[in-house]
């Protein structure tokens, strides 16, 4: 039963979603079943946009168990950043049913969870701009792999830091200053090198994602499952 | 017999196909999707065929070569560099939606994760998984739990240490992957999946802590920082072959061979498309052609 149960029933859900998708996808027949293969797929976006909800909620229960556990054993040095976690999650859970409860009894007033207004104010001035400070440092990270990789330490990277040169004085005004044909030099090294470069991986990755349904599909890749029996 | 029977059915699908094609076309019915050119079609169902016919000849026997993928062997000298250091392994296997067409990412991710799992128990290492969505939590748990169970040590396991789900918002998990690198200063981090921008974000997080770093992703915007930060990385299609490698299964390995075949056959294609071009005609047009009545 548990085989069953933990292998047979999740391959055999894949490989009937599996060829149900390449039906939608390529078969037509007439307009009524091609209107029935249309509603079916967007029945089955819904059913994963539910499930998603769903995982949503063990997740946020996960990160409350994890954080209560990180109190009561991480000590001091952890404790108060899991206190904030909980205290935000409790609130924001708070505020969003806040927002359900009034979308529930008053429909006309126009608010809903994402719109109860202290539930917005938080997201839009607490997340929001924590989110954006986190994206910024991405600059600095970018500016520091630059300084380590762009080294000419053999002619291969010699090459990559002569390209990255070309390409960053390409994208500032100064490039053109110091010679005019730098930025049509850098419009050919992204549009034709770099081009040629990033299809054969962006091919050779959809051939792998077909190589995969192919295993998913005659129950072979079975490693997402855990062990084998 | 099985195998006679295998070949008996794929074949039996292929003439079914054809046959339903042409009495489709003879009495003017319009089987295939207008929108969609026919031949993306042919090219998946070549694919499918090459790949399950390499499946059968090692199934009858045969053998073939697969190169070795560096990273891929990486993963176990990590794990054991972590260890000597006794400090703990990181991975963690991607963010954004499981339901998009990232999916194939995150399963080869899941199989790598369970290979990863298998090493930490084998050298009894501590392994923590980091997640950004929610839909894996599950799997995650149970990949490494049988992980540290198929090397005898089940007591390893310990879901909250092991397995920590951490949001489903881009920066704010790639500012917790982040901490929880630099905070438990892991010995060994890898990073396989679909990455957005917050794949630089965890290299350079791994190279602040002296990591040793394993990445991977078929999103091709993102190789190049995997590849200049990572000490070794696995370039777009290898994040699939490595998930064959790490089943250990000679048949699910033999599928790669579809993938070749795909490589041969873009090849040809970009060939006779030159050609093509070079005669005058367009072979673009002739790709493009879709399946159309009235």
């Amino acid at each position: 039963m548990s085989l069953i149960v933990k292998r047979v029933i999740p391959q055999l859900i894949v490989s009937i979603i599996l060829i149900v998708m390449i039906v939608f996808y390529f078969f037509y027949v007439n307009k009524s079943v091609a209107g029935v293969f249309s509603a079916w797929d967007k029945a089955l976006s819904d059913w994963a946009i539910i499930i998603m909800a769903f995982a949503l909620m063990v997740g946020g229960a996960d990160i409350f168990r994890y954080h209560l556990i990180q109190i009561r054993k991480a000590g001091m040095k952890q404790a108060p950043f899991s206190i904030v976690t909980i205290l935000l999650e409790l609130v924001m859970i708070a505020f969003a049913l806040i927002g359900f409860y009034i979308s529930y009894i008053n429909p006309e007033s126009g608010i809903s969870i994402t719109t109860q207004p202290q539930f917005a104010w938080l997201y839009t001035n607490v997340y929001a701009p924590s989110d954006t400070a986190v994206y910024s440092i991405l600059l600095f990270y970018i500016a520091s792999a630059s300084y380590r990789a762009f080294t000419a330490k053999n002619p291969t990277a010699a090459l990559l830091l002569a390209v990255a040169v070309i390409v960053m004085l390409g994208n500032t005004s100064l490039g053109g200053l110091i010679w005019p044909g730098m930025l049509s030099l850098r419009d050919w090294i992204m549009t034709v090198p770099n081009t040629a470069a990033f299809r054969p991986i962006t091919m050779g990755a959809g051939f792998g994602a077909i190589t995969l349904g192919l295993r998913l599909l005659i129950w072979r890749e079975v490693s997402w499952l855990g062990r084998r029996e | 017999m099985r195998i006679t029977k295998d070949i008996f059915i794929l074949i039996t699908i292929i003439l079914s196909i054809i046959l339903i094609s042409i009495v489709a076309w003879v009495s003017k019915i319009q089987l295939y999707n207008p929108t969609r050119p026919l031949s993306s079609f042919i090219v998946l169902l070549f694919l499918l065929i090459a790949g399950y016919l390499s499946i059968h000849r090692v199934k009858m026997g045969g053998t073939f070569s697969v190169r070795d993928i560096a990273a891929f062997n990486a993963i176990e000298e990590g794990i054991a560099r972590s260890v000597e250091m006794g400090r703990p392994i990181h991975m963690t296997i991607g963010y954004g939606s499981i339901s998009s067409s990232m999916a194939p990412q995150y399963i080869a991710g899941l199989g790598i994760l369970s290979h990863v799992a298998r090493m930490a128990g084998k050298y009894g290492a501590k392994l923590i998984t980091t997640l950004g969505v929610p839909e894996v939590i599950a799997s995650v748990e149970e990949l490494v739990r049988e992980g540290y169970a198929s090397a005898g040590k089940p007591e390893l396991f310990d879901p909250v240490y092991n397995v920590r789900y951490l949001t489903d918002q881009q920066f704010a998990y790639a500012s917790a992957v982040q901490a929880t690198i630099v905070r438990e200063n892991v010995g060994a981090n890898i990073v396989v999946g679909p990455f957005y921008a917050e794949s630089l974000i965890f290299m350079e997080a791994g190279n602040m802590v002296g990591a040793f770093q394993v990445a991977g992703t078929a999103r091709e915007t993102q190789i190049p920082f995997f590849v200049l930060v990572a000490d070794y990385s696995f370039i777009g299609e290898e994040i699939f072959a490595a998930g064959a490698m790490a089943s250990g299964d000679k048949e699910s390995l033999a599928a790669i061979r579809g993938q070749d075949a795909g490589k041969l056959l873009s090849i040809a294609l970009i060939l006779l498309g030159i050609l093509m071009l070079i005669t005058g005609y367009s072979l673009t047009d002739l790709l493009n052609w879709v399946w159309k009545f009235g």
